[in-house]
């Protein structure tokens, strides 16, 4: 079984089935990530496709100054940033789909997941700084440059985020305790 | 307050394992064949800097060529007359002092006036010292 580092080593040689095995360890994850970033699971696709077509292409361009994720969810946010700059000027002639890839993704459970309360107070670049950082393990100066922002502004955007998010779940925990002593 | 915030990372974590990104078959075929029919980009021909340094030589060249250019061209059949030596200190001064010039000068008659006067003043002693002779004769 060969290491990450062997099979970019080998992609960059040329090798397209070291490359594909790349792929195969990071499509569930960049698919999750875009699913909320974009606003059908049709658009997340496409970013997903265009993310590794690119990093493919410029695979010789890769330093391992950064993590191989933090180069590839860089790529996946820039095609994901175009495809939502596309979403908006089509969206006077194109009917948007009225249901939420997200929602659909989301397997059911018996309180709302707090990646749909983050989408929804939170705004798309703190959104994606909170999804490095808690899901994808990354260090701040890594996801301030996969974002391609300032490592300060990375560092507050995530501390208010969490306060927001901590504030909200505290809101949710009185709500049900309030539920609980008067049902 | 830190009992809530470890809630908050544990439920951030649990929940993003709640979403399911599963790759259809058809799109890692997708995938697949969008990769078979993408070549890596050679590293040397998209390095701009290299472009840079030799856009930057080229042109500095060709300005050097062109200024000498220029050069050459504007001096080009023109004599230059070698400098006199000429010694730091004046060897010898020349005055030219032009000869058989027509020197017609008057004196200017300043001093007549004054002459004029003396001779008024002494007459007028003259006078005074008969004045005195006379009345001192008188007297004695």
């Amino acid at each position: 079984m060969a290491t990450e580092e062997q099979l970019i080593a080998s992609a960059q040689a040329g090798s397209a089935a070291a490359f594909s095995q790349l792929v195969e360890i990071y499509q569930e994850r960049l698919l999750r990530f875009l699913l909320v970033r974009c606003r059908s699971r049709a658009d997340a696709e496409d970013v997903i496709q265009d993310t590794f077509i690119n990093a493919y292409r410029y695979i010789q361009s890769y330093k391992p100054r950064w993590k191989f994720s933090t180069w590839l969810f860089r790529i996946a946010l820039r095609n994901a940033s175009k495809i939502g700059q596309l979403d908006e000027v089509s969206d006077e002639h194109v009917q948007a789909d009225d249901s939420d890839p997200l929602e659909a993704c989301i397997i059911a459970s018996e309180r709302e997941n707090l990646w749909l309360v983050s989408r929804r107070i939170l705004s798309t670049e703190a959104y994606s700084a909170m999804w490095l950082r808690y899901v994808e393990d990354m260090p701040v100066k890594d996801i301030a440059h996969a974002l391609g922002k300032p490592v300060s502004w990375t560092k507050v955007t995530l501390m208010r985020s969490r306060r927001r998010l901590s504030n909200e779940l505290a809101g949710e925990a009185d709500a049900t305790a309030n539920g609980e002593a008067y049902g | 307050m830190v009992k809530l915030m470890d809630r908050l990372d544990k439920r951030l974590k649990d929940d993003a394992g709640l979403i399911r990104a599963d790759i259809s078959p058809e799109m890692q075929e997708r995938i697949r064949a969008s990769i078979s029919s993408t070549y890596p980009i050679d590293q040397e021909l998209q390095r701009p800097e290299t472009r840079g340094v030799s856009l930057w030589l080229s042109s500095s060249l060709t300005g050097l060529a062109a200024a000498a250019l220029v050069i050459v061209l504007v001096n080009w059949k023109t004599t230059v007359e070698p400098l006199e030596e000429t010694s730091p200190t004046p060897s010898q001064t020349i005055l030219s002092i032009p000869t058989g010039f027509p020197l017609s000068a008057e004196t200017a008659e300043l001093t007549i006036p004054l002459e004029e006067e003396l001779r008024n003043l002494q007459s007028d002693l003259e006078k005074a010292r008969e004045n005195v002779e006379r009345d001192l004769k008188m007297s004695f």
